[in-house]
């Protein structure tokens, strides 16, 4: 092959530089939007924890239902990669949270919450349990796919830990800022310097 | 073929991905900060190599063009990313 050294030196810092760009850009082609959507939705979420706690239920539900399916319609429209196998992520999804809903289930029966300093504790653990599951999911899923994910994972679920034992009165406040923060500022992270293209694409 | 430095940064992109795995074109075309016309061009070339495979679909009544790299591209991918690292190497 007639390629010098310094041609074949140009040649594999391109080939390292697309593929470094390329594994980003389709990891997150489309993440970033749902990152970003599921920050609001946790802003609007514990806000009105804080604020509504006698609605905060019915907000929540619609919230999440409105954001799993507005997040299909999202991957669907904006996503990179078409691959037989993306059906197990979402399945992974379902069942972690078949699991979990499973065991609150089985296990709400036998607590006794007394008085309003008890409820307002057992809901803010509530609270902490289902802002760290998914962010388990995060941290399983971003084994596979990307290390980003883990660390979002990993750092919101100490945020979370930090907030309910240190802030307890404020922490559904302390959730939609740093929580709902975490998740809007890793979609932005994501969206607006992370994707980038390659440097130079002529010819 | 691949040596040329769009094909070549586009066998490195889809490279990333699995044998199964497709990537939609306007992703390809904005990674690759290309023309729609001038990223055509070269997949036709590479298609016309049988080096990547295009698939077009609709979703939600659009037109979608899906493209993924063939086993043969990525033996010659693989084949040409060797020769640069024994060139390098000093070794050719």
């Amino acid at each position: 092959m007639d390629v010098s050294d310094e041609e074949a030196r140009k040649s594999l810092d391109l080939i390292q530089e697309a593929a470094q760009r390329a594994r980003q850009w389709f990891a997150f082609a489309g993440g970033d939007i749902v990152f970003i959507l599921w920050g609001v939705i946790w802003v609007l979420g514990y806000l009105s924890s804080h604020f509504l706690p006698r609605v905060t239920g019915w907000i929540w539900l619609v919230l999440v239902v409105g954001g799993v399916a507005a997040s299909v319609l999202l991957m669907r429209r904006y996503a990179a990669v078409r691959s037989p196998g993306g059906w197990r992520i979402s399945t992974f999804w379902f069942l972690l949270y078949l699991y979990v809903s499973l065991w609150v289930w089985l296990v709400l029966p036998f607590l006794k919450v007394k008085g309003a300093e008890e409820s307002a504790a057992f809901w803010r653990h509530y609270g902490a349990i289902a802002a760290t599951v998914p962010m388990f999911a995060y941290v399983v899923t971003g084994l596979w796919l990307e290390n980003l994910l883990v660390w979002v994972g990993l750092g919101v679920t100490v945020l979370t830990v930090l907030g309910l034992i240190v802030l307890q009165s404020y922490f559904f406040l302390w959730m939609a800022a740093t929580g709902g923060g975490a998740l809007i500022g890793t979609g932005l992270f994501v969206r607006y310097r992370w994707r980038q293209p390659c440097q130079t694409s002529t010819g | 073929m691949i040596h040329q430095p769009v094909r070549l940064r586009i066998m490195a992109a889809l490279m990333t991905l699995g044998p199964k795995e497709q990537v939609d074109f306007t992703h390809l075309r904005d990674l690759l900060a290309a023309t729609d016309g001038n990223l055509g061009a070269h997949l036709q070339r590479l298609d016309e190599a049988g080096y990547i495979a295009v698939e077009k679909t609709f979703v939600a009544r659009k037109p979608r063009t899906w493209v993924k790299a063939t086993g043969l591209g990525r033996d010659a991918f693989a084949g040409y990313l060797a020769t640069l690292k024994r060139i390098v190497e000093g070794s050719v």
